[in-house]
C-alpha cells in the first residue's frame, strides 16, 4: 500500500478505532489530533507499518460499507501551513472545522458552504462531515437535537446595539437607594463593578449626614482622585462645605466634606489616639473609604486596615470598592470589630452591559465568546471564529514549535 | 510589546464598526507614545471642525494649567484625536486629555495599565492587547480583579447602550487568559498587614502594652489568620477523636513510650549488624538461595542466575541473571520476585558473562523448555529482627514495654498512632504560630526600638520616641536615625531635598543624569553606609544620586524653569514630578518635627518653599 492510499483508508476510519490502531504503536496517541495521529501511523518502521495495515484490514471487516454519495477524502496534509489551507478554501474535505465545532453539530453563523436542510428548526444546519456521518446510515442514528447547541453569535449582533440612547432622567438604581438606608443601621461595603454609580451612593450618604449635622470624611488611595472628587463636590455642595487635606495642602480644614488621601486618615486617628486631637472626630458621622480593594495592596494596604480599626466608634463606614471575590468575609470582619453591624450590598450586573469581541490583527472582526453577552458564572467556550483566527494568528507567528512538531 | 496590528488600522477598524471613543491598553509607555507617533507618520487626519473642538477644550485646560501651555503633543492631538495617557505625563497633561475624553472629542486613547488603577474616564471600547505586565522585571499575569477594572472602562453610562471589550494580540497574548478573567469571579481580597516602626510607637504611644495585642486582634490580617487557625482546628479535632478511639492503655502516653522504645531497640540492634546486612528483611532471607544455577522471577520474566554480588555505590544486593534470548541483566536483588525450587548448573566463570559459553546456551534452553508451572521456594522472611530475646532483656530494664500486658496492641497500632500523633504535634504548632503571628512580629519590631533607645525597656516612648512616631513614611528608622546621628545639621535645603529625594524614589529604572552633584554623592554615601548598617532592621533604599541630583537641582536653583530641569534629565515628565511630590511629602514630615527640631524643620520649610512653584504649584 503507499503512503497515499493508507492515508486515505486511515483518514476514512471513525476515531475510535483509528485510536484503537494507534494503541501501542503511537506514544501518547490519546492526546492527538486526527491528521496527527495518521502522520505518525505513517511514519512507522517498515516492519510495524505492515502490521498497521494487516490491523486496519481486520477492522475494515468490522465497519459497515461506506456509503456511496461519500466524496472520496484527499490525501492528508502533512506541514501544518497546509493543514489551515482547506478551512479557507476547501470545505468539501471532511476534516475541515471551519465552524471550530468539534462535536459534529450545529453551525450557526450564516456559513455559505453548509447547505441549509428544510426543515430545520430555526435555520441550523448540519456540518457535513463525510467520515462523521459514514458510520451511521440515513435512519439509523437519530440527528442530535438543535437544543443542544445553541448557533454562535454573529458579529452583526454583537454590534447591532451600538448608539447613543436618549437623555434619561436620573433615576436611582434599588441597590443605590439599599445602600443609602443601610447606612442608617449599621456600616456598609458596596463592591460593584466599575462606572456603574458608586459616587451616587456616597454623595446621598454625604447629604444625609449633613442634614444630621455631622462630619463627613472621604478618603481615596490617590491624590489625583482626590482632586478630581473636590471639583465633583464642590460643584454639589458649594465650595465652602468642602476641604482637602493632602500631604501638603490644607484648603478649609474646617469643612463638614473633608477629602483626603486615607494615609492623612489614618494619622489623623493616630494623633487623636495620643491624645492631641486637633480634628472633630467626635462629630466625625461618615468615613467613605473609595476603592477600598486596595486593603489587598503589598505596600499600603495596611493603612485600609488601621483607619477601620481606629475609626471612632459612633462613625459609620462606607467603603466603596469594585468588584472583589470575597465581600461577605471583610463585612464578616467589619461587623466582628465594631459595634454597628456591617451590611454588604453586592452584585455583578453592569449598568452598561459588556459585549467581548477579537480582533485579528488581518483586521477581520469577530466574536469572543460564543455567546453574545459576557456570562458571569462561568466561561462560554471561544467563538468559532474567534478560535480558527487565533490559532492562525498563533501559527504565523509562533511557527511549528507552537504545534509541537519536532 | 507592540500589538500586532498597526495602531492606525486599529482605529480605522474600530471607526468603521462605530466603535469610537475607545481606549486602547498596551504594555509600555513607550509602546503607546510609537502608536502616537505612527499616526503622524501615516497623516490620517480627522475633519478640521473636529480639530477646532479639541482646540477649543484644551485652550480652557491651558487656562487652568499653563504648564501644558506649549506640550509638543497638542498638534498630534488636536489633527489626529487620538492621545498617550501614562505615568510619563505630566499630571496636568493627564487630566487635559482625561477632560477630552469626557467631552468625546478624541477617538483613542492610547495608555498603560497603570490608568486602570487610576483616574476613572470610560469609552465606548476597550482595547486589550495584553495578559501579561511587567512589574518589577518579571513578566506576571493579570489577575481576574485587573482584566476586569481594565474591561470596567467600556460602556459609558448614558452615552452608550452598550460597551465593548476587543482583544486584540500581540505577543505573549493568552486569549484563553482573557476569556477567563472577564468571566470569572475575582481573587478574594488577602489581608497585608506589615508591621512598621511608627506603627509601634503610635500604638505605644496611645495605648498601655497590656492593650496592644486585642488591637492587632481587630485586624483583618488576624481575622484572615484566624479562618485558618480554625481550618486547623477542625482537622486537629479529628485527629484527637482518631486518637481517642485507641482508648486507655497501661501507660497514659503510650505513643511516645513505645516511639522511644521502639528507636532504642531499632538503634541497639542496628549496632550488631554489619554494613551490608542492611537489606529490608526479605531481601536478607533470599540471598543465602540466590547463587549461581539458580532460577528465579524477575520482573515478569523468569531467568538462570549467574551471580551475587554488592553494587560498589551504595551495597545493594545485587544478582546478575541470564534472560531468555541470551540476554544478561543486572538486578538489585529486591526486584527477584520467587526463587524457584530449580537449579541448573551453568559453569560460572570470573568475568563477563560470568559463565561459559556453553553454560550459557544450556541456560537459554532450559529456559525455553521450561514448565508454566514451577515450585516456589518457600522462604521464610524474618518479620522483627530486633525480636532477639538477648535485646529484649537488656532493653526491659530501662523501659516497660517488653513485659507491658499491652504490648501486642501497642506494637499494632503504633505506626498508625505515632502518625497521628505526630500530625496532632504539627497541628498544635501551627495553629498557635497562626494565632500569635502578628503579636510576634510586634514584639520584634519593639525590641529593635528597644535596642535603638525610642522604647524605655518598660515600653514607654523615651523623648526620641516621642517625635520619631511622627515620621510616619517608608524608611523611617533610617531617617530617624540620621536625624539622631545629626546628620542633618547645617544642611542646606538643597541637600535634604536630594537626600530625601534619594530615600523616597523606589525605581530602579535606569536613568542618564549629566549632571553629577559631588556634595550631594557625598552625602548620598554616607546615608548609604548608615542605611546598610540598618539592612537587618529595615530594607535600604536605593538612595539614588543620579535621581536625587534631579530633585536637588530643583531647589539649588531657584529660577529654572520647568522645562530646562526636564531637557537636564532623561527621567520622563510624569517620573520627575512624582519624585519631587514623593520628596515634598517626605519633607512635610521632616516639618512636622517643628517642636522639636526646629533648626532642621526650618530647612525643610525652606525647602518646600523653593518646592512649590512652577508645575508643582498648579495641583496640590
Amino acid at each position: 500500500m503507499t503512503n497515499d492510499e493508507l492515508a486515505t483508508q486511515l483518514a476514512d476510519l471513525p476515531g475510535r478505532l483509528l485510536r484503537r490502531l494507534a494503541k501501542g504503536r503511537v506514544s501518547r496517541h490519546a492526546g492527538m489530533g486526527k491528521n496527527r495521529l495518521i502522520h505518525m501511523l505513517l511514519s512507522l518502521p517498515p516492519d510495524q507499518r505492515a502490521r498497521v495495515e494487516v490491523a486496519l484490514q481486520s477492522l475494515q471487516h468490522e465497519l459497515p460499507p461506506p456509503q456511496p454519495d461519500t466524496a472520496p477524502s484527499p490525501p492528508v496534509e502533512r506541514s501544518h501551513r497546509q493543514k489551515h489551507a482547506p478551512r479557507r478554501t476547501g470545505h468539501h474535505d471532511s476534516r475541515s472545522t471551519h465552524c471550530g465545532n468539534d462535536g459534529g453539530g450545529y453551525c450557526g453563523h450564516a456559513c455559505p458552504w453548509h447547505p441549509v436542510r428544510p426543515g430545520d428548526e430555526g435555520g441550523e444546519h448540519v456540518v457535513e462531515g463525510s467520515h462523521r456521518q459514514k458510520s451511521p446510515a440515513p435512519g439509523s442514528h437519530p440527528p442530535r437535537p438543535a437544543a443542544d447547541a445553541p448557533p454562535a453569535t454573529t458579529i452583526e449582533a454583537l454590534l447591532q446595539d451600538i448608539g447613543v440612547p436618549p437623555p434619561q432622567p436620573f433615576t436611582p438604581d434599588p441597590w443605590q437607594q439599599e445602600a443609602v438606608d443601610l447606612l442608617a443601621t449599621g456600616n456598609v461595603i458596596l463592591s460593584v463593578p466599575t462606572g456603574s454609580g458608586k459616587t451616587y451612593v456616597a454623595v446621598e450618604a454625604m447629604r444625609r449626614a449633613i442634614a444630621a449635622e455631622q462630619t463627613v470624611i472621604y478618603t481615596s488611595p490617590l491624590k489625583a482622585l482626590s482632586n478630581t472628587k473636590l471639583t465633583e463636590f464642590v460643584q454639589i455642595f458649594g465650595a465652602e462645605n468642602v476641604g482637602i487635606l493632602t500631604g501638603d495642602r490644607r484648603d478649609n480644614p474646617q469643612a463638614t466634606i473633608l477629602i483626603m488621601t486615607t494615609e492623612i486618615l489614618r494619622n489623623l486617628l493616630y494623633d487623636a489616639g495620643g491624645g492631641e486631637i486637633d480634628m472633630r472626630l467626635n462629630t466625625l458621622g461618615l468615613v467613605i473609604l473609595d476603592e477600598s480593594q486596595f486593603i489587598a495592596d503589598p505596600e499600603r494596604g495596611v493603612v485600609w486596615e488601621e483607619t477601620i480599626i481606629f475609626c471612632p466608634a459612633q462613625t459609620r463606614l462606607l467603603l466603596l470598592s469594585a468588584s472583589i471575590g470575597n465581600p461577605d468575609e471583610v463585612a464578616t470582619w467589619i461587623s466582628s470589630i465594631r459595634s454597628t453591624p456591617c451590611h454588604l450590598v453586592h452584585h455583578r450586573n453592569r449598568s452598561v452591559p459588556l459585549r467581548a469581541a477579537y480582533l485579528d490583527p488581518s483586521g477581520r472582526l469577530a466574536p469572543l465568546f460564543r455567546t453574545r453577552d459576557i456570562a458571569r458564572d462561568h466561561t462560554p467556550p471561544l467563538h468559532p471564529d474567534t478560535k480558527y483566527l487565533f490559532t492562525r494568528y498563533e501559527d504565523l507567528t509562533l511557527g511549528p514549535r507552537s504545534r509541537r512538531e519536532n | 510589546m507592540p500589538p500586532a496590528i498597526h495602531p492606525v488600522d486599529l482605529l480605522q477598524i474600530l471607526r468603521r464598526r462605530h466603535l469610537t471613543p475607545a481606549i486602547v491598553f498596551l504594555t509600555s509607555r513607550r509602546a503607546c507614545d510609537e502608536a502616537i507617533d505612527s499616526f503622524a507618520h501615516r497623516h490620517v487626519p480627522i475633519p478640521s471642525e473636529r480639530s477646532a473642538v479639541i482646540m477649543q477644550t484644551l485652550d480652557k485646560m491651558i487656562a487652568e494649567y499653563p504648564s501644558i501651555t506649549d506640550h509638543p503633543l497638542i498638534p498630534t492631538v488636536q489633527q489626529y484625536g487620538v492621545a498617550a495617557h501614562h505615568a510619563g505625563h505630566l499630571p496636568s497633561w493627564k487630566i487635559a486629555i482625561e477632560e477630552l475624553m469626557r467631552q468625546g472629542c478624541l477617538d483613542a486613547v492610547f495608555a498603560t495599565t497603570t490608568l486602570a488603577a487610576g483616574v476613572d474616564f470610560p469609552a465606548r471600547t476597550v482595547i486589550v492587547t495584553q495578559s501579561h505586565i511587567r512589574k518589577n522585571r518579571t513578566l506576571t499575569e493579570l489577575s481576574v480583579s485587573e482584566i476586569q477594572q481594565l474591561a470596567g472602562r467600556g460602556g459609558r453610562r448614558g452615552k452608550d447602550y452598550v460597551g465593548f471589550v476587543v482583544v486584540t494580540p500581540s505577543p505573549y497574548i493568552d486569549v484563553g487568559r482573557i476569556a477567563r478573567g472577564l468571566t470569572s469571579n475575582p481573587e478574594p481580597l488577602d489581608s497585608q498587614f506589615v508591621i512598621s516602626y511608627p506603627m509601634v510607637l503610635n500604638l505605644l504611644k496611645a495605648h498601655v502594652i497590656d492593650h496592644i495585642q486585642p488591637i492587632l486582634e481587630k485586624s483583618f490580617a488576624q481575622f484572615q489568620l484566624n479562618q485558618r487557625a480554625n481550618v486547623h482546628e477542625t482537622k486537629l479535632d479529628k485527629v484527637d477523636a482518631q486518637l481517642q478511639a485507641y482508648g486507655q492503655r497501661e501507660c497514659a502516653d503510650w505513643i511516645t513510650q513505645w516511639q522511644s522504645f521502639h528507636q532504642a531497640r531499632q538503634r541497639r540492634s542496628q549496632v550488631h549488624l554489619k554494613k551490608t546486612h542492611r537489606d529490608p528483611p526479605d531481601v536478607l532471607a533470599r540471598l543465602p538461595f540466590l547463587t549461581p544455577g539458580r532460577l528465579v522471577e524477575v520482573s515478569k520474566e523468569r531467568g538462570v542466575v549467574l551471580r551475587q554480588y554488592r553494587s560498589r555505590s551504595r551495597g545493594y544486593a545485587m544478582v546478575t541473571v541470564a534472560c531468555s534470548r541470551g540476554r544478561i541483566v543486572e538486578y538489585p536483588a529486591s526486584t527477584v520476585t520467587a526463587v524457584l525450587d530449580a537449579v541448573i548448573d551453568v559453569a560460572e566463570t570470573r568475568r563477563f558473562p560470568w559463565s561459559t559459553s556453553h553454560g550459557l546456551a544450556h541456560a537459554n534452553h532450559t529456559l525455553e523448555n521450561l514448565p508454566a508451572r514451577l515450585q516456589r521456594l518457600p522462604i521464610r522472611v524474618e518479620q522483627d529482627v530486633t525480636d532477639n530475646p538477648i535485646l529484649t532483656e537488656t532493653l526491659s530494664g530501662e523501659f516497660p514495654c517488653p513485659t507491658c500486658p499491652s504490648r501486642p496492641a501497642c506494637q499494632k497500632d503504633h505506626p498508625r498512632a505515632w502518625r497521628l500523633h505526630q500530625d496532632h504535634h504539627r497541628f498544635t504548632k501551627t495553629i498557635h504560630a497562626l494565632r500569635t503571628d502578628l503579636w510576634h512580629r510586634f514584639r520584634q519590631h519593639m525590641d529593635v526600638l528597644q535596642t535603638f533607645g525610642y522604647l524605655t525597656p518598660a515600653s514607654q516612648l523615651t523623648a526620641d520616641g516621642e517625635w520619631a512616631r511622627l515620621i510616619r513614611i517608608n524608611h523611617s528608622l533610617l531617617i530617624t536615625e540620621l536625624i539622631r546621628m545629626g546628620a542633618f545639621e547645617g544642611i542646606e535645603p538643597s541637600l535634604l531635598t536630594g537626600v530625601m529625594a534619594g530615600i523616597a524614589h523606589d525605581d530602579d529604572r535606569p536613568v542618564a543624569f549629566s549632571r553629577r552633584n559631588a556634595a550631594l554623592a557625598s552625602v548620598l554615601g554616607q546615608v548609604r553606609k548608615v542605611a546598610y548598617s540598618l539592612a537587618t532592621y529595615e530594607e535600604p533604599p536605593l538612595l539614588r544620586s543620579d535621581v536625587a541630583a534631579v530633585a536637588a537641582l530643583w531647589i539649588a536653583e531657584p529660577t529654572l524653569p520647568w522645562k530646562e530641569l526636564i531637557r537636564s534629565t532623561a527621567m520622563a515628565e510624569g517620573d520627575v514630578y512624582r519624585l519631587l511630590a514623593r520628596s515634598l511629602e517626605y519633607l512635610s514630615q521632616i516639618y512636622g518635627l517643628k517642636a522639636t527640631h526646629p533648626a532642621l524643620a526650618h530647612v525643610a520649610d525652606q525647602a518646600m518653599d523653593l518646592m512649590r512653584r512652577d508645575v508643582l504649584r498648579e495641583l496640590p
